[in-house]
């Protein structure tokens, strides 16, 4: 759906973003991610049409990015802003104006989103009088008022309350299921392991990754393994043998033990199997992944040693 | 609606939306017509009504006066001499505003005291002075010579020199016409400057509240910058259309209430209706309004947009208003270069830099007022075209720069 082809874009003789290539199938909750000044932004802008690259191309449904695509895009930046003295309904249907609907369409959009979230109340509420999550609801409808086939979210979740992070999840999981496209930048990794299917990791202007999300996770799984048997705790220290180090162990109950291995060589989670199934009874085994903040942080961490 | 069109209501819908532009739209106009009620009033000052008592004890002037009093000074005589304490403390005297003490030998010694309870203003100062000396000079030339009053009136007077410009011999270009374009010329940079200010602080705010991101995601950025130019210059002409709606509504009834007498003839004194009141001569009889009127909104039209790109550019540029501030301070010093060029092009109009200025874009509004309010020749109307036209081009090329410069700035927070 969104096809970006070695991107580059210097800001007075800086490069924030070198030869960047990122693919976001159409459907997918893509995750752009990277540490501050990594070049999210640019890139959002670039998609959005408000810079552009100094070499590369952006593709949007096969077709070179043009103007008239921007309607097809929603985007909800990081920096949010509304005209305070607006009401809420006249924004909501401004903003949609702006991006391509008529004033009946746009009307009746946002009152179906107002409704949706509960929140027609506010419709002649001025924007100075609401509250910063309010404000945030408000700018959220904002972005996908027009119905875009591509959802730009960037830092989505800040300034809301954990109820209100639930209900933006499950929209977000929601416009996915309709066939949104969604491009969701955040240093909210919970939220990425949650919901994203890709994602693409920048730093310093470089990609450094970009898979599936449990391709990702996998890659940079550090062959630990979690287990919780029933038995004699000797007999299962003895049956790791030198083919597993006990990084922990744990008794939650009486002769129940949850432990965590730290696999050596070559050995699998079946070899471990193997070796217990006559000394433990094992409850439950599991290859442990690593989170995407410990991806993100183990693929910053080696390019800043290789920087080095 | 396109989103250039939507912007712009946008605009004019939040400029509209603010007391402030409701209460500048009635009060403004209030102001200035207070202002000139107040400058007419001073003027007038020659018109206020005074009882004038003449101590005449050698009776020289034979209780008669002018053969045609003033309306507004009434004179009474007495012939004999008054105390000053009796005068402003007696019962008798209360009434009275001025005693004029004529000595028996003023018609040799020519000396003549007036004392007054209130300050008299400049015209009635002179006028009195001037109704009392002609009676004086009468009974002067009767005792000394056989000449009539007029004769020796004629004698008396000296030659009067009157410089005038040799392309002008009929002095047709008036100084204070001058001034009076000179005053219109600088309300257009009033006008452009303080909404200039608006546009500049509507883009600080549109940056510093980063709204401005999420309207770039859907128009561009020399849209943006268009479309607020349009929308507050917008409002501003409809201001400005009030202004004028209601300063004429006031002029017109200033004329037919306070300043009745100003096309009445038989009103006028010495002089004719310039020595009445110059000021309300000159706005009500001598400026042509309508030509001026229509000149003065194309020219607001250019310098707006010319203006408006500078302060909109600078909006973009500043992070914040504090920030602003500093890069506002060049161009209210250009604001002002424009009044003073005004200024320098009355006094010295055929100069080079005079001819310069006339062209200059920050400065042409003012200098083409002048030209116009003096009444243009052909030859100095196609000059005040000439600036039109530079004016124009300059604003279309600034405002091309402009967006450049726009959209390089406005996302950089």
């Amino acid at each position: 759906m969104i096809k970006v082809v070695q991107i580059s874009k210097s800001y007075q003789r800086k490069l924030v973003l070198d030869d960047v290539s990122i693919e976001v199938a159409k459907g997918q909750i893509f995750g752009l991610l990277g540490p501050n000044g990594a070049g999210k932004t640019t890139l959002i802008r670039m998609l959005n049409q408000m810079l552009s690259p100094d070499a590369g191309q952006l593709y949007y449904d096969g077709q070179l990015l043009q103007p008239s695509h921007l309607q097809h895009i929603g985007y909800l930046p990081e920096e949010r802003g509304l005209y305070k003295n607006m009401e809420v309904r006249a924004h909501l249907i401004f903003l949609a104006q702006l991006r391509g609907l008529s004033k009946a369409a746009a009307s009746a959009n946002v009152d179906h989103w107002l409704q949706h979230f509960d929140i027609q109340d506010w419709r002649n509420k001025r924007i100075a009088t609401l509250s910063k999550g309010m404000a945030q609801k408000v700018q959220f409808i904002a972005a996908l008022v027009h119905q875009p086939q591509v959802l730009i979210l960037d830092e989505p979740l800040s300034g809301f309350d954990p109820l209100n992070v639930e209900l933006i999840m499950n929209e977000i999981k929601a416009l996915k299921a309709q066939g949104t496209t969604i491009i969701l930048s955040t240093h909210n990794m919970k939220s990425v392991d949650e919901i994203c299917d890709h994602a693409a990791l920048l730093h310093q202007g470089t990609l450094l990754a970009q898979d599936s999300i449990f391709n990702l996770r996998q890659t940079h799984a550090k062959g630990q393994i979690f287990v919780r048997f029933k038995g004699n705790m000797l007999s299962f220290a003895n049956a790791l043998w030198t083919d597993f180090t006990l990084l922990s162990q744990h008794e939650p109950a009486e002769g129940l033990f949850e432990c965590m291995l730290q696999i050596r060589g070559e050995r699998t989670v079946n070899d471990l199997m193997r070796s217990l199934q006559d000394q433990v009874a094992v409850e439950h085994i599991e290859l442990l992944l690593p989170s995407m903040q410990e991806v993100f942080i183990d693929l910053i961490t080696q390019k800043e040693h290789q920087d080095v | 609606m396109s989103k250039f069109l939507l912007l712009t209501v946008r605009e004019i819908q939040e400029r509209l939306g603010q007391k402030g532009f409701w209460y500048m739209l009635v009060l403004g106009p209030v102001v200035v017509l207070l202002i000139l009620v107040a400058l007419l009033k001073a003027a007038d000052q020659g018109k206020q009504e005074l009882q004038v008592l003449i101590a005449d004890p050698g009776q020289i002037m034979d209780h008669r006066l002018m053969a045609q009093e003033e309306k507004y000074i009434h004179y009474y005589f007495i012939d004999d001499y008054l105390e000053l304490t009796e005068f402003e403390k007696g019962k008798a005297y209360r009434d009275f505003d001025v005693l004029v003490e004529l000595n028996e030998k003023v018609l040799n010694n020519k000396k003549c005291f007036v004392f007054y309870r209130d300050q008299l203003g400049f015209d009635a100062r002179i006028q009195l002075k001037f109704e009392v000396e002609r009676r004086l000079e009468e009974l002067i030339a009767a005792q000394h010579s056989s000449l009539s009053a007029a004769t020796f009136r004629q004698i008396k007077q000296g030659i009067i020199f009157d410089f005038r410009d040799l392309k002008d011999p009929k002095n047709e270009s008036k100084e204070a016409n001058a001034w009076a374009g000179f005053v219109l010329g600088a309300f257009i940079l009033f006008f452009v400057g303080l909404y200039g200010m608006t546009i500049f602080r509507a883009t600080v705010r549109e940056k510093s509240n980063r709204i401005v991101e999420v309207l770039l995601a859907s128009v561009r950025p020399q849209q943006l910058m268009l479309s607020k130019i349009a929308g507050i210059g917008l409002v501003a002409l409809l201001q400005l259309f009030g202004w004028v709606l209601m300063l004429t509504l006031g002029f017109v009834l200033l004329r037919e209430t306070l300043f009745v007498d100003i096309l009445d003839p038989s009103h006028w004194g010495q002089g004719g209706p310039e020595r009445l009141n110059p000021l309300s001569t000159l706005v009500f009889e001598q400026l042509n309004l309508p030509f001026l009127l229509l000149h003065f909104l194309v020219f607001f039209a250019a310098s707006f947009l010319f203006y408006g790109a500078l302060f909109a550019v600078l909006g973009a540029r500043s992070s914040a208003d504090a920030d602003g501030q500093q890069f506002l301070l060049p161009l209210i010093f250009l604001v002002s270069f424009g009044i003073f060029a005004g200024i320098y092009a009355i006094y010295y109009p055929n100069t080079t830099l005079a001819n310069v200025m006339t062209y200059l874009p920050f400065s042409s509004p003012v200098l083409a007022f002048i030209t116009l309010a003096k009444g243009a020749s052909v030859s100095a109307y196609t000059t005040v075209l000439l600036s039109l036209v530079v004016l124009l081009a300059s604003a279309l090329l600034l405002l091309k720069l402009a967006g450049r410069w726009y959209k390089n700035s406005i996302l950089k927070f």
